[in-house]
């Protein structure tokens, strides 16, 4: 529908005029904010302000850079059917500065990210996809020479915001996991005085990143977040409370491997290891690809890719619990546990039958008829009166 | 056997004056059965809610059992709950049986007899054990621990519970929790592992007072029914 190349921008233009050009009807436009504002759990009268905001907008006001990452990421962002607004928005707010897709290469295109930054300075909002290997002086990653820390603090230095979209930026992901051999960690770990919102997620859903940075375009200020640095409108609410399947969990009807019946009548996944319970995202609501599917929707367990650590306490990803320490604890642990449970057991029926032994044993020596007091001196209290056995 | 044995014979007690001691209140009572059953309950749907080993078919519209389950295991938690607050509050309104000191072995003569109860229990002499009126040493440390151990199982418990709804007063109040483990998943695998000491707690809980009751005649079972035992008068005990 949207071609994403064929117009270029021209200076001074502004976003209202240039989505224009691109064949965006006002109509289609101002449709795209009101679903917008459905994303983010605004109202209709929203709308009006977030359609000015946008329109009225001159780039570049967005600054993207890619660190330790797989572009999995961007990836999500672009792989529509087709291209939408929001894509033309952060295309064209944006996106002069991407690894993925930008024309430019070399010194040319280090220029390109310096004189966007110099321009914006203090107005930009820094989106950052990777991580940031820290061991040995941040030798695992460097564009042109210099670490991605530095490239991270000197883009985050003139920004208004941070917004660390993926796993990667949120707290390293994968190459983060044990034993992390690149030291890498996420944004919030190195930017500490500026707002930093996180998008989890591997990757996040295109609409959740799409939407924090038009709320940052309209209102100049982040989404409410919970204490994990995540939009309460994306990640308010686990998985397992908005999932398809939910009826199937309750009603105690599980999927226990992946070929069977209850697999193609498609019950729940829990007992397959889904981290759905354990895990906050919006995938049920917003889906994937266009709202095509969804891992569950699949017939695939949640994986909990939006919960920090995820690869080493989300795993195994086909079991209910942890595998801590990596040698399949959990399994043991409860066959310890039971055995523990019997092996009590036993051991009460052994030393009661030693209790018996020894308490027959003891009757039988008693006098009949009077038993002298006074017991020896490791057994304090005094007899009881002499009683007739 | 009967020749390593220190002390000579003596005869249980049959006849002869005896007087009544008032241990446990009510209070203490129902909390300890409140606790037992609801404990109980929580094992069972815990496990099943942990590991479901029993499914329904047909249409999901028509069954509840993970809903039930879960609903069970959540009021059963309440109870708990509550046995915890009566505990807690009757630690410092109760009898000197029940107050928090009975529970804290930490005297030189409790300390001493605590290690001359676990030779007694080990070296299966029941009569070399110290006599107490309330709990010997060894009971007042495994409750205490106890009780810790089930202050872990309830502050888990609410972690996993408050995921429901992050907006809501649990998750707020126990949020904590997930990132001071490592995750929620950490979280509850302790949650599960925890309940495994309790699976081990109780047999050994059971098979130890029916033995003191047998052994001693000393209205052990009952005493938690009734509140009190009835005992030699003229005997003597360590925390008379």
């Amino acid at each position: 529908m949207y071609s994403p190349t064929s117009h270029p921008w021209t200076e001074g233009e502004t976003l209202g005029h240039h989505l224009e050009q691109r064949g965006v009807s006002r109509r289609d436009f101002v449709e795209y904010c009101g679903g917008l504002c459905a994303v983010l759990g605004l109202g209709n009268l929203a709308v009006p302000r977030m359609a000015r905001a946008l329109q009225t907008l001159k780039r570049p006001s967005v600054i993207w850079i890619q660190l330790q990452e797989c572009t999995g990421c961007v990836e999500s962002v672009i792989r529509t059917s087709e291209p939408t607004i929001g894509n033309l928005i952060l295309d064209l707010v944006s996106l002069d500065y991407s690894h993925t897709l930008m024309a430019a290469a070399g010194h040319q295109a280090e220029d390109a990210l310096q004189s966007a930054m110099k321009q914006n300075a203090g107005k930009y909002l820094l989106v950052v996809t990777g991580s940031v290997p820290l061991a040995d002086g941040g030798v695992y990653l460097t564009i042109g020479g210099r670490t991605a820390e530095t490239i991270l603090k000197e883009a985050a230095a003139g920004a208004a915001a941070v917004v660390a979209v993926g796993a990667c930026a949120h707290w390293g992901s994968v190459q983060a996991a044990r034993p992390n051999p690149t030291g890498a960690v996420g944004v919030s770990a190195i930017i500490k005085d500026k707002p930093v919102i996180n998008i989890a997620g591997c990757p996040p859903i295109a609409d959740v990143i799409t939407a924090t940075v038009v709320h940052f375009l309209t209102f100049g200020r982040m989404p409410a977040t919970d204490g994990d640095g995540r939009p309460l409108f994306a990640y308010g609410a686990r998985i397992h409370d908005q999932c398809s399947r939910r009826a199937n969990f309750d009603a105690g009807q599980f999927v226990t491997s992946f070929d069977d019946d209850a697999a193609r009548q498609g019950w729940c996944l829990y007992h397959v290891g889904c981290k759905g319970p354990a895990t906050f995202s919006p995938c049920p609501i917003f889906q994937w690809n266009d709202a095509t599917s969804w891992p569950i929707g699949a017939g695939h367990p949640c994986l909990g890719c939006t919960e920090r650590h995820f690869w080493d306490t989300m795993t195994p990803f086909y079991g209910r619990l942890p595998d801590i320490g990596g040698f399949g604890v959990e399994r043991s642990a409860d066959i310890i546990g039971a055995a523990l449970a019997v092996g009590a057991t036993a051991g009460v029926a052994a030393h009661a039958v030693a209790t018996g032994i020894h308490e027959a044993r003891r009757r039988r020596s008693l006098p009949i008829v009077e038993a002298p007091g006074g017991g020896s001196s490791a057994a304090p209290p005094s007899s009881p009166p002499s009683v007739k056995e | 056997m009967s020749t390593i044995m220190a002390a000579p014979p003596k005869p249980l007690p049959r006849t002869g004056n005896y007087r009544w001691v008032s241990l446990w209140g009510v209070p203490i009572r129902v909390m300890h059965w409140a606790a037992a059953l609801s404990i109980v309950v929580l094992a069972v749907t815990g496990l099943y809610i942990g590991k479901p080993y029993f499914m329904t078919s047909g249409e999901a519209s028509s069954h509840f059992l993970m809903g039930w389950m879960r609903f069970l295991h959540f009021t059963a938690a309440g109870v708990v709950v509550m046995t915890a607050v009566v505990r807690v509050y009757w630690l410092f309104a109760g009898n000197r049986y029940e107050r928090w000191r009975a529970l804290v072995p930490v005297s030189r003569k409790n300390l001493r007899n605590l290690l001359r109860q676990a030779r007694a229990y080990v070296l299966v002499r029941p009569e070399e054990a110290p006599p107490y009126l309330g709990h010997n040493p060894l009971q007042q440390m495994s409750y205490t621990m106890l009780y810790a151990i089930a202050a872990a199982q309830v502050v888990t418990g609410f972690a996993l519970y408050g995921q429901y709804n992050s907006a809501g007063i649990f998750y707020r109040a126990f949020n904590w929790i997930g990132p001071l483990l490592g995750g929620i998943p950490n979280v509850r695998f302790i949650h599960h592992e925890i309940t495994w000491v309790f699976a081990i707690y109780l047999p050994i809980h059971v098979y130890l007072s029916i033995r003191a009751d047998v052994l001693e005649h000393n209205s052990t079972i009952s005493s938690i029914v009734s509140g009190g035992r009835m005992v030699p008068a003229d005997a003597k005990f360590q925390d008379d």
